[in-house]
This record gives C-alpha cells, sequence and structure tokens, in this order.
C-alpha cells in the first residue's frame, strides 16, 4: 500500500484549475484554466512551492492544457479560443512566439512528440492536428486527422516511436502514425471498449502499454502486440495491434478525468469526478498477458471538487500534482507506507 | 463517409448541433391568431407537428426547411445533415425531373416542356472509365446513351468551359500582376484558384477579409457552362442544366445566389450529380455501362452549326484539376517577360501535394507560383499569407489532396487496389488524353466574338466572373460550450 501525503497547496487567481505540467528537469511547474492565464510554478530556498510567473495575454479564453516540450524551451497551451500558443523564454522572459491557428473551436490538448520534431493537438471540432516544428518559431500543419466522429478530449504521444493516440467523446481511442512513403499521417488503429466518454490517456514508460480512462469509471489497460508477436494476436495489414489486456473497475465513483501512469514507479494515478485521487499498481507476479492492478491508496476528499488532472514528478520519485474545479493545486508525497 | 471535401467536414462544428440550434437563418413560420395559452403540440405517426388549441381544433404546423442556399449564407451547421441539405440535388430529383418533362412532351404540352442537358467534366468520366474498365472517350460516349435513355436532349463535354475558364484567369493574373506593379496593392497578389468551391466556401466561413480579395474572380468551369447554356445557348429555349462532377461541393456551387437569375432565380446549374451516384444509379437500374452503345456529345453553342460528335476527351498542361497553374504560368512568363517555359517542373515541399515552380532571371525570381492541394496545405498557404510570409504570386488552391481527379465523390477503388494505386491510374488516363489548347481554339474565339462582344468586354467581366462573400461569425450564448 501507498499512502498519500499533502505536502503543498498552492492557490492564486480565482476559477476552476484545468491542468497542471511538469517541466523536464521537474524544477517548475505549468497550470492553467478558467482564468485565461498561464501560470509557471517553482521553488524557493528552503523548497517552497510559489508562484514564479503569470502568462496573462496570450489567450482569450479557458486554457484548457499546457505542455512543456520534451526539451524544455517552449511551453505550448491549448485555449478554448480555438488556438494554441508556443511560449519560450530566449529572452529571459516568456513570450509567446507562435501561434497555431486552425482548430475550428475550443482546443482541448496539446502534447508534443518525444522527439520534438511535432506537436499534436485535438478539439471539440472532432479533429486531431499534428503540427511539424519547421525553422524558428515555424510549426507546419503536417496533419489533419479527422478520425474521430466527436470531440476529441486528450491526445498522447508514445514515449519511444512517433505514434499518436487520442482519446474522444465517440467512447473510442484513435492510433496515428506518419506512413513513411508519402508523409501522410494515418489512423491505425481503433480501440474500442470504453462505454463512454474517453478522457484521458498515458503510456507506460516504455511504451509497451497504454492506460485509458473514461466516464464508465473505468481503467483499462492497452497492450500493443507487433507483427509476428509470439502471442498469436493477430495482426492485420501489418500495424500493431493494440489489445484491452486488463479494465479496472468498481474503484471509482464518478467520471475518471485524469490518469497518469508513473515513468519513475510504475504506479498509475487517476483523477476523478467524486474529488478523490487513486493509486493502482500492478500485482507482482502476474501474467503479462493479462496483467491485474490493484487499488493500493486513495485520498477521497483529495479536492473540494472535481479533481481534474494528475501528473508524476519526472525527477522526484513519488511526487504527484494534482489540480481541481474547485481552483487548488496540489502537492502530493506518495510513499510505501 | 461524407462525399464532401475535408475542409467542408471541418467547417462542420459538432453532431450535437442540430440546425434548429445553431442555425441563424430566421425561420418564419406563419401563426394563425394565437389561441392563448393551453394548446399543445403533439407529433402525429408521419412525423409531422400538430399543434392542438385550447378548443381542441388541431393545426398541422408548417416545416421548416433550410436550402443549401440558406446554408452556404449561414457560419453555423453545415454538411452535418447532408442528405438534408442536398435534397434540391439528388438522383431522384433528377428522376422526377427527367419523367416531368417526358409527360410533359407525352401530353404535347411543348411550351412547358425544358431542354435537358447533361454537362460532363473529365475527371468523373475517368473515374467511371476506371471503375469500368473502359478507355475515357468509350465511358464518355456509353454515359451520353445512359444519359438520352433516361431522358436528357443533349449531353455535352465542359473542355469548352475549362478553356474559357483557363484564359480568363490567366488575363486576370496579368491584371491583377500590372495592378500590383503600380501601386503595391498587396490585396490582389496572390491570387488564388477559385474553381474548388470547397476552398472558396472554407475560405468565406472562415477568413473572409484577408483571403477573399486574392481569389481569383474567374467563374469555375462548372459555372461558366451554366453562363454559357443557360445565358447563350438557352436564348430561345427553356434549358434544365445538369452537370456531372467530381465532387459534392459542387452541389454547393451551384446552389449560391451569384449563379442564379435575380429575377427568375433559376440557376445556372440545375443540379449536379457526381460520379458515385451514378454508380449508385447505374447498379439500382441494373446497368453495366460497358454494354451500352456509344452515342455522340452535341455543341449547342455552335448554335445552327451544332452537329452531333464522337466525344473525344482532352486534358490541359498541369494538374489534373484543369491545370490552372500550369497555364497562367506559362502564358504570363511569356506575356510579362518574353520567355518562352514549356513543361514546367515543380519542386515538391514538406509533401508532394504542396509544390512549388518559379521563373527566374539572373538570379532573381520573378515568378513563383504553387500547387497546394488538401486542407494541410491550405492551412500552411492560409497561416503564410495571415503573416505575410508567402512568397507566392499565385497559387492552385484545391481542397482535396490530389486535387479534382481524386475529388470526394469519385468512385471508389477496384477491389485490391487502394486509393494511391487508384489516383496514380486516373493521373495516367488524363496524362494520356490529348492536350487542349484553349487560347488556339477556333470555338472559343466564336464564342469571344458572337456572345461575349470581344475578349475584355464588359460582358465578359459580367458573364465570366464573380464575387465572393466573408460570412460573419455569429456568437450568442448558445455557441459557447464548456
Amino acid at each position: 500500500m501507498v499512502k498519500l501525503e499533502l505536502a503543498q497547496t498552492l492557490r492564486k487567481g480565482s476559477g476552476r484549475v484545468w491542468n497542471v505540467s511538469w517541466h523536464p528537469n521537474g524544477e517548475a511547474l505549468a497550470s492553467c484554466g478558467e482564468d485565461r492565464c498561464i501560470r509557471i510554478w517553482g521553488r524557493d530556498l528552503l523548497g517552497k512551492w510559489g508562484n514564479k510567473v503569470v502568462l496573462t495575454d496570450g489567450h482569450k479564453r479557458t486554457v484548457r492544457q499546457v505542455a512543456w516540450s520534451p526539451c524544455g524551451n517552449f511551453l505550448a497551451s491549448a485555449s478554448f479560443d480555438a488556438t494554441t500558443c508556443i511560449w519560450d523564454r530566449q529572452g529571459g522572459e516568456f513570450e509567446c512566439n507562435a501561434t497555431l491557428e486552425g482548430h475550428e473551436n475550443e482546443v482541448k490538448g496539446v502534447a508534443w512528440s518525444r522527439s520534438g520534431q511535432f506537436l499534436a493537438t485535438c478539439s471539440r471540432d472532432k479533429s486531431v492536428w499534428v503540427w511539424e516544428v519547421a525553422e524558428e518559431n515555424e510549426y507546419d500543419c503536417a496533419a489533419v486527422l479527422q478520425a474521430h466522429s466527436q470531440d476529441v478530449k486528450k491526445i498522447a504521444w508514445h514515449p519511444a516511436q512517433d505514434l499518436l493516440a487520442s482519446a474522444s467523446y465517440d467512447n473510442t481511442i484513435k492510433l496515428f502514425r506518419e506512413d513513411a512513403s508519402d508523409g501522410d499521417w494515418i489512423c491505425c488503429g481503433t480501440l474500442t471498449g470504453h462505454a463512454s466518454t474517453v478522457w484521458g490517456l498515458s503510456f507506460e514508460a516504455d511504451g509497451r502499454r497504454l492506460v485509458s480512462c473514461s466516464d464508465d469509471s473505468s481503467l483499462k489497460v492497452w497492450r500493443g502486440y507487433p507483427a509476428g508477436n509470439q502471442e498469436g494476436v493477430a495482426v492485420p495489414e501489418g500495424e500493431s495491434t493494440w489489445k484491452c489486456v486488463c479494465t479496472v473497475s468498481g474503484h471509482h465513483s464518478g467520471t475518471i478525468y485524469d490518469v497518469a501512469w508513473c515513468q519513475r514507479t510504475g504506479l498509475i494515478a487517476t483523477a476523478c469526478g467524486d474529488d478523490a485521487i487513486r493509486i493502482f499498481q500492478e500485482e507482482a507476479g502476474g501474467d503479462e498477458h493479462a496483467p491485474s492492478f490493484g487499488l493500493v491508496g486513495a485520498v477521497e476528499r483529495a479536492h473540494q471538487q472535481d479533481v481534474n488532472c494528475v501528473a508524476w514528478s519526472p525527477t522526484v520519485t513519488g511526487l504527484l500534482a494534482s489540480c481541481s474545479d474547485d481552483g487548488d493545486i496540489k502537492l502530493w508525497n506518495v510513499n510505501e507506507e | 463517409m461524407s462525399r464532401f471535401s475535408g475542409v467542408l467536414q471541418l467547417t462542420d462544428l459538432d453532431d450535437f448541433i442540430t440546425p434548429s440550434q445553431e442555425c441563424i437563418k430566421p425561420i418564419e413560420s406563419k401563426v394563425t391568431k394565437s389561441s392563448g395559452t393551453g394548446s399543445k403540440i403533439s407529433i402525429q405517426e408521419d412525423g409531422s407537428y400538430f399543434q392542438i388549441g385550447a378548443d381542441g381544433k388541431g393545426q398541422k404546423l408548417q416545416e421548416v426547411e433550410i436550402t443549401l442556399a440558406d446554408c452556404l449564407a449561414c457560419s453555423g451547421c453545415i454538411t452535418s445533415a447532408e442528405s438534408v441539405l442536398v435534397s434540391q440535388q439528388n438522383q431522384e430529383e433528377l428522376f422526377r425531373v427527367f419523367e416531368e418533362n417526358r409527360q410533359l412532351k407525352l401530353e404535347g404540352h411543348w411550351n412547358k416542356t425544358k431542354t435537358i442537358i447533361v454537362s460532363v467534366s473529365v475527371q468523373p468520366v475517368l473515374s467511371l472509365a476506371y471503375k469500368c474498365k473502359l478507355s475515357p472517350n468509350d465511358c464518355a460516349a456509353k454515359l451520353a446513351t445512359y444519359f438520352k435513355m433516361l431522358g436528357a436532349d443533349m449531353v455535352v463535354d465542359m473542355t469548352v468551359a475549362q478553356d474559357l475558364s483557363l484564359i480568363e484567369a490567366q488575363k486576370e493574373f496579368i491584371r491583377r500582376y500590372r495592378a500590383c506593379e503600380q501601386d503595391g496593392n498587396k490585396h490582389t497578389l496572390p491570387m488564388l484558384a477559385s474553381s474548388c468551391p470547397g476552398w472558396v466556401c472554407y475560405a468565406e466561413k472562415t477568413h473572409g477579409s484577408y483571403i477573399l480579395p486574392c481569389i481569383s474572380s474567374t467563374k469555375s468551369p462548372q459555372q461558366i457552362m451554366g453562363s454559357l447554356l443557360k445565358q447563350w445557348v438557352g436564348q430561345k429555349q427553356s434549358i434544365y442544366h445538369i452537370t456531372v462532377m467530381s465532387c459534392y461541393d459542387k452541389k454547393l456551387e451551384a446552389a449560391r445566389e451569384d449563379f442564379a437569375d435575380e429575377n427568375t432565380k433559376e440557376r445556372d446549374v440545375d443540379c449536379v450529380i457526381t460520379a458515385i451516384e451514378l454508380e449508385q444509379m447505374l447498379l439500382a437500374a441494373n446497368i453495366d455501362l460497358a454494354h451500352l452503345e456509344n452515342s455522340t456529345f452535341s455543341q449547342p453553342w455552335l448554335m445552327e452549326d451544332d452537329h452531333d460528335i464522337s466525344p473525344m476527351l482532352y486534358s490541359h498542361v498541369g494538374s489534373g484539376s484543369g491545370g490552372y497553374s500550369d497555364y497562367i504560368f506559362i502564358h504570363s512568363v511569356m506575356q510579362l517577360f518574353g520567355a518562352s517555359r514549356q513543361n514546367i517542373q515543380y519542386k515538391a515541399l514538406r509533401n508532394p501535394d504542396f509544390k512549388e515552380v518559379v521563373f527566374e532571371r539572373d538570379g532573381k525570381v520573378l515568378l513563383k507560383f504553387a500547387i497546394a492541394n488538401g486542407f494541410r496545405n491550405i492551412q500552411n498557404l492560409v497561416q503564410k499569407l495571415k503573416r505575410g510570409k508567402s512568397p507566392y504570386h499565385y497559387v492552385e488552391v484545391m481542397a482535396c489532396p490530389s486535387g479534382c481527379l481524386n475529388g470526394g465523390a469519385q468512385v471508389k477503388p477496384r477491389t485490391g487496389q487502394t486509393a494511391k494505386e487508384m489516383i496514380a491510374e486516373l493521373q495516367k488516363m488524363y496524362r494520356n488524353l490529348p492536350v487542349a489548347t484553349p487560347e488556339q481554339s477556333e470555338i472559343v474565339k466564336d464564342l469571344y466574338d458572337k456572345w461575349l462582344g470581344g475578349q475584355d468586354s464588359d460582358k465578359v467581366n459580367v458573364i465570366l466572373h464573380t464575387q465572393y462573400h466573408a460570412v460573419e461569425k455569429v456568437t450568442h450564448a448558445l455557441n459557447i460550450k464548456w
């Protein structure tokens, strides 16, 4: 079992906080929300977290998600004003040096590929866009993917390959990759199984598995089976097949809005509409093709209202950030009991 | 699967929004004297709504009708309910018109009958020829037979309209180039192609003020064909005009108010039918195109000299979308700089659907043209224009990847073939057609003289050019969603 200890509560501004994102070096945390601002938090000399920067002039409406680039030099922000801004701090100050336009309406998610070569965005307009980082501050639209039939809630890149996963109100997860022969992006997989909106996705550290969370109050763990796999999973047309190997249900009493698979510990954290944060761990000794995940820790009233996002620190083992409709950002230490 | 181009599919908002919610068209329904409170509305078995007043009397409520033209003028929904939207333009409507005309002829009402003319563009013919494994000209000749079986009076080739469209676009480019040279007006260049209605509609709805002045005022071949038939050939007869096209977006174009007679509201193109719909019609009627006889095409614009001919399809130099970029480039290099350039070579940029070509002299780029197909490239072009970073003088923009040969309503690949292999085959078929030379066409020359009153007459500007309208985004409470 693990224990969640509240380390600090961060509060500034007003309205719900939608998302938090750790800088790759773990020294900064970015947050965004209803107040249209992006805040960057850092530690003081005593190790206490405080608000260092507020970026107010980028967006006209709610900022739904923020994401640091893998190199740590850029911060992307996705907003309901239909734009995505790319911020950098070349002159010491954060400045918005590119605004990506094209989505018809609310941008719901933004994510950088591990290589940093691509940026993906998704929107209520049902599309997923892939942007290729061209020259300085230039982003070319590499693909407009209209595979979903509804609002696309979130996207996540594979940790090693340029494989993109998207979660939608149409209850499915779609996978996309670039066709090397002509540079076209294609939908190379549709993962069905959730009975309602898929809200979040997170790849395991080595990218072999993917966890998704849904309005159906369950988590699903999907595993990729490449062509020629020894398990005999059918692989049509040479694409990897992603198969649901585990469903975790019965623990949540509301919509699960976010899920984060810790790259350091393998723990899975969830953010739920029942105000709780829960931690799951794979049971040892199980069949890796039919694993079990058990609830190992929870804070029932982690926030006053819906928990919107959970994010594991990339550098400090067991440090988890969460944010909520109640306007708070909380930092938790998750330790073995 | 929608047959509109991807651009128009994206203009759709979402499926939770039914037209009644987001549609900004004011719906007027006549309300008879209010019966005060206490009336109820019930739904009948046939789906109609009945209002039952306090006195117990029922009254059928009027159904709301939304036409394609309404949708074009609106920034709300579009294409989510395409079956509703294209009701004026589907095969049932086509069959109804053929049948009505047949009845009128049978009953001898000659003053009420119409001359039904079907204009055929090259891309859907190639698509059907590919599917039925016919040569393009054979396919055209058999399609002519099919349409005549249905009741068409004439089947005609649209090449003449494509020729006029290319010539006008090229003249327009020279005018814009000169205007830009004189006063450096930023809004005249680059000139952007206007023949793709998906692109035009997208530009009107999302990028109004700064893109529209760049879009060529030259009408598309479909609409030039419409003017030619309705206004020139139609002087002495009443015409019902059907076009055979490669995408659904052409239906939207035909429905634009700019392309209807101001007084009679009669459209230049009454009905657009696409390759995939034709395939379905043939299938439903259990007709194998290959087994039909060949018949001829007409040339009614020759007036008294009209004589039927065997179909002879042509390509134009350049892309399978009509070859705008190549035609304008070759002729403008000649006219502006006195240089001869044939077989121009494009350089592909990030993907094969965005390519450019330059004319240089002494190391200086004098002209830079591009072809941008598909939505992602339209995006990159639009963003470049918006930031003032477009280096182009002209861009041939088409909403579908690979252009019109890959139109959204072309037939699907034969079993065992991929879409890419099919497009490659269609491109090959197109390249193997004899090449039209619009500026040398005697027919085109004649039309300028007899119909249009010369090359640069006012009539040319009125008849062969059009205008675009930015659609204002309306924001009201219902649009805002969390």
